[in-house]
């Protein structure tokens, strides 16, 4: 039987055709003489490529007392090494038609660059540079630093940020995936030193691996890449302690008062599963049918039967350690308890029956084709090849994702649900005017409020 | 240096709608479009919002494929739906295997011959859009900063000058009437092309078009509308108050000359200078050396698409995020010196050159790319639906770099001129609400 608000399907209704096969990038695999492994795949589209500089230490690889210098160290990058100043940077990387960015997140660092391809070993040259000899003039340091400060402001005006944060800081409690962003204090300690030391612990062919996409001859470029990071050398980096996630008993409410919001964010969720978990394919199968598509339940449900939001999602985000599942809305502030209350309706259905025969087979199609769309450019094939080689998935992810994901029963849909989507302790994150819907929290468990700095302000 | 050569057919089939088909066999996936020649310029008086909220209506329903199904269909084919609203053009589009090609067009060509929607469901997508705009808007720092908030100050025409996202009342007030009547009006064959991209032969391309479309009656031409601006003569200012943010912002516009002309080319090369990237000069200037500002872009068009999407009076957008302890005079004036030095004297050639370069390899990108990382080849559709709709002519997704790349130094320098003058621009601030106290001018 379809949901409640589906009309059932014509029979004019033309079928589809027998399916093209589907051609997988070839990968080749090399090692520069320094140590950094190197994975190129050619994609010749148009007449450009992407050239991708990881190393495998991110946020998460801070010390407490430093929080923000990953982010500040990687936005530094660009802004001067020992034989380049910042605008000649700039100006080169226009010349070669190339953007550039750097950036830092939980569990990585990176540079990303992409340009046209008859600057391939420019381009190539550029980044190496970038990621070993940074100067990090004080100048810019202090720059860059007062520009965080002036972010870590705005970011705490936006509810989108808030509730995520206030998310993250539930889930994880002491572990450092709490932490998405760092406080105004924290950025006003952090000084030059500090991402100094950050780049040379990090910052080592020992930890780094590249990634090349697009229009190139593969030895060739692997030549260049070879000239570019010549003779740099660095130790491997020790990886700390893991801290313990908290555990999470019951449903529970952390609301972010934003006075005078005329829109409630929600989002809640609970500790799940990383990629290389048995269940990864499983759950995200589940999820497509909660959540996870347009044609999903959730959405079905929330926005085109009651139209209480525009965006409503469910997803699961997994991080090199930890994984979490989410489910997220905009919602006006009248109706927060009754989406609440859909929103576990549909959980708690998603884990006590299995879904229908057809249901199942359309988000196996949806997924599998999906999954093709996504990797037919060269941005898309650059981003799956980063999370592949990121997270140090099998080689043959790609290949078998779509046969693994078709070969799913009404059983591993209903076990994954019932093993990872733990509605009974969600957690409630909700950001907006608590005068308008503290009560209809109350409903789904006790309530902190905090105010948008992060300060406790009342707690049942 | 290599060309890119996009291979482009077309037809036009007898009830007016022309059917554009760029094959591409690198993966076995196909991105399928119908643009509409009508965007939220030309939505009725008292109905402002109209279009958008009528882009919402073509996902609830048609004669064959009623509520969910569209959506369903498309998903359980394996693919991602979207649609949008813009200046002049509203577009649908779906991204699948090739294998669903056949079933995509059926739901297009369904949906342009037979709206079938009703009450419930208007109700329903007007709450959604609320959602979305407050979602956009009110609970977002900068919300509509600056599309919503720059056409009222700087335009003088409705067309141009109304909030496009649409005011609640006006929402409210719109019925299944008018909604049925918009459909009339726009949504016809002949106002309308269909792209085909991707995994496609286009003999067969072209035989399904006509097998699912040709059969829908042509309609009436659309009225012809007066979307005209009149010339500015002198500087238009503004206040709007930010609610959430903390930092203030400004946002200055230019009328920029018709599309097509020689100093609109001319003038695209001064916006790319002047806005692209960190090496552009606003940039450079003004976050990166004197550092009074912390973000600054901008351009033709700006934030809603590029030189190429748009067909109407346009403006060249700067947007800038600054520091409190700046004034706006301040940081207009440091805003000027910069806009001086570009139309004061003809910009250096190695400068001009790598912008040139640039903009070559942003284009390739832009073709290749896909909306996100789903709607593969996204940009190849878009500019081929509004070559055919504005130019008449999809070929120029070959071409159309040309004038750009041709532009001289002295001609950037005469077109900047005689369009960045005090007299045709706007400016709007965007001032947080509650002032820190370190608002206080500098100087």
């Amino acid at each position: 039987m379809p949901t409640e608000t589906e009309a059932p399907l014509s029979p004019l209704t033309p079928p589809l055709a027998p399916e093209s096969r589907v051609v997988w990038p070839e990968r080749t695999h090399a090692r520069l003489k320094c140590g950094i492994p190197v994975r190129l795949v050619e994609h010749h589209t148009i007449p450009k490529f992407s050239l991708q500089f990881f190393v495998r230490s991110g946020a998460a690889m801070e010390f407490a007392s430093d929080r923000g210098v990953a982010g500040l160290t990687s936005t530094l990058l660009r802004t001067g090494t020992r034989a380049r100043d910042e605008h000649g940077i700039d100006d080169e990387l226009r010349r070669m038609g190339a953007d550039l960015s750097a950036g830092a997140g939980a569990d990585a660092s990176w540079i990303v660059a992409s340009g046209l391809s008859e600057f391939s070993a420019e381009l190539a040259g550029l980044v190496a540079d970038l990621a070993r000899n940074p100067a990090f003039p004080a100048p810019q340091f202090e720059r860059e630093r007062r520009h965080s400060l002036e972010a870590v402001r705005l970011n705490r005006t936006s509810p989108a940020f808030l509730v995520n944060e206030r998310f993250r800081s539930v889930l994880f409690g002491d572990h450092p995936y709490a932490v998405v962003a760092p406080t105004e204090s924290q950025v006003e300690a952090l000084t030059r030193d500090l991402i100094l030391d950050f780049h040379r612990t990090h910052y080592s062919p020992a930890n780094a691996f590249l990634l090349a996409v697009g229009d190139f001859s593969p030895p060739r470029l692997v030549e260049q890449l070879e000239r570019a990071f010549e003779g740099w050398s660095g130790s491997e980096v020790e990886q700390p302690e893991e801290t313990p996630l908290p555990s999470h008993f019951g449903r529970h409410v952390a609301l972010v008062h934003t006075p005078g919001s005329v829109q409630t964010q929600i989002a809640l969720g609970n500790i799940a599963i990383t990629r290389d978990h048995p269940d990864w394919l499983r759950l995200t199968l589940a999820n497509a049918i909660y959540g996870g598509a347009f044609h999903s339940r959730l959405v079905a449900n929330i926005r085109e039967q009651k139209g209480y939001t525009y965006s409503p999602r469910s997803g699961l985000t997994a991080l090199r350690r930890h994984g979490y599942f989410g489910v997220h809305a905009a919602v006006r502030n009248d109706v927060v308890a009754a989406t609440l209350a859909e929103i576990f309706y549909e959980l708690d259905r998603v884990r006590a029956l299995p879904v229908r025969e057809d249901e199942l087979s359309d988000a196996q199609a949806y997924l599998s084709g999906v999954f093709s769309l996504g990797i037919a450019t060269l941005d898309g094939l650059a981003g799956q090849l980063a999370t592949l080689y990121l997270y140090e998935l099998p080689e043959d992810y790609l290949e078998t994702y779509r046969e693994r994901i078709r070969a799913f029963t009404l059983d591993d849909v209903l076990a994954a649900a019932r093993a990872h989507f733990d509605s009974a302790n969600a957690q409630i994150i909700l950001a907006g005017d608590a005068d308008k819907m503290e009560a209809q929290a109350r409903l789904f468990g006790d309530v902190q409020v905090f105010d948008a700095q992060g300060k406790l302000l009342s707690s049942d | 240096m290599q060309q890119l050569q996009i291979p482009v057919e077309s037809r036009t089939l007898s009830n007016g709608l022309r059917v554009v088909i760029s094959p591409d066999r690198t993966a076995p996936v196909v991105t399928v479009g119908v643009y509409y020649n009508i965007g939220f310029r030309l939505e009725p008086r008292g109905r402002s919002g109209f279009a958008h909220l009528f882009e919402h209506m073509m996902f609830q329903g048609s004669e064959n494929a009623g509520k969910m199904v569209h959506i369903r269909l498309v998903n359980s084919s394996g693919g991602v739906l979207n649609g949008s609203t813009r200046y002049d053009v509203t577009n649908y589009f779906e991204s699948v295997p090739s294998n669903a090609l056949d079933r995509m067009l059926w739901l297009e060509a369904d949906r342009m011959r037979s709206l079938r929607v009703d009450d419930e469901n208007l109700r329903n997508q007007r709450d959604v859009v609320k959602e979305e705009v407050r979602m956009n808007v009110f609970n977002q720092p900068y919300g509509g900063f600056p599309w919503l908030d720059l056409p009222p100050i700087a335009n003088r025409n409705w067309a141009n000058a109304h909030n496009f996202y649409g005011d609640f009342q006006d929402l409210d007030a719109a019925t299944l009437a008018d909604v049925q009547s918009f459909f009339r009006t726009y949504y016809t064959p002949r106002n309308a092309v269909l792209l085909l991209v991707g995994d496609v032969q286009p003999a067969e391309g072209f035989a399904l078009a006509e097998e699912h479309f040709s059969s829908i009656p042509a309609g009436a031409p659309p009225p012809t509308a007066d979307v005209s601006e009149p010339a500015q003569t002198e500087e238009r200012r503004g206040e709007v108050p930010e609610k959430l943010g903390t930092l203030p912002a400004m946002a200055i516009g230019y009328h920029v000359p018709p599309r097509r002309s020689p100093d609109w080319y001319a003038l695209a090369l001064a916006d790319r200078a002047l806005h692209e990237g960190r090496a552009g000069r606003l940039y450079r200037s003004l976050v990166l050396q004197r550092q009074n500002a912390l973000e600054i872009a901008g351009g033709i068009h700006y934030p809603m698409g590029d030189v190429f999407d748009y067909n109407g009076p346009m403006q060249m957008v700067t947007r800038i995020l600054y520091k409190p302890e700046y004034s706006p005079d301040q940081m207009i004036a440091a805003f000027d010196e910069v806009l001086a030095e570009v139309r004061d004297r003809p910009l250096p050639s190695p400068e001009l050159e790598q912008i040139k370069v640039k903009l070559r390899s942003d284009y390739y990108s832009t073709l290749e790319g896909g909306l996100g990382s789903h709607v593969p080849r996204f940009g190849l559709m878009h500019y081929l639906a509004c070559f055919t709709l504005f130019d008449g002519d999809p070929g120029l997704v070959n071409t159309a770099l040309d004038g750009f790349l041709r532009v001289t130094p002295e001609e950037v320098h005469a077109a900047a001129g005689r369009v960045l003058r005090t007299e045709n621009r706007s400016i709007v601030l965007r001032l947080p609400a509650a002032k820190p106290a370190s608002q206080a001018a500098k100087n």
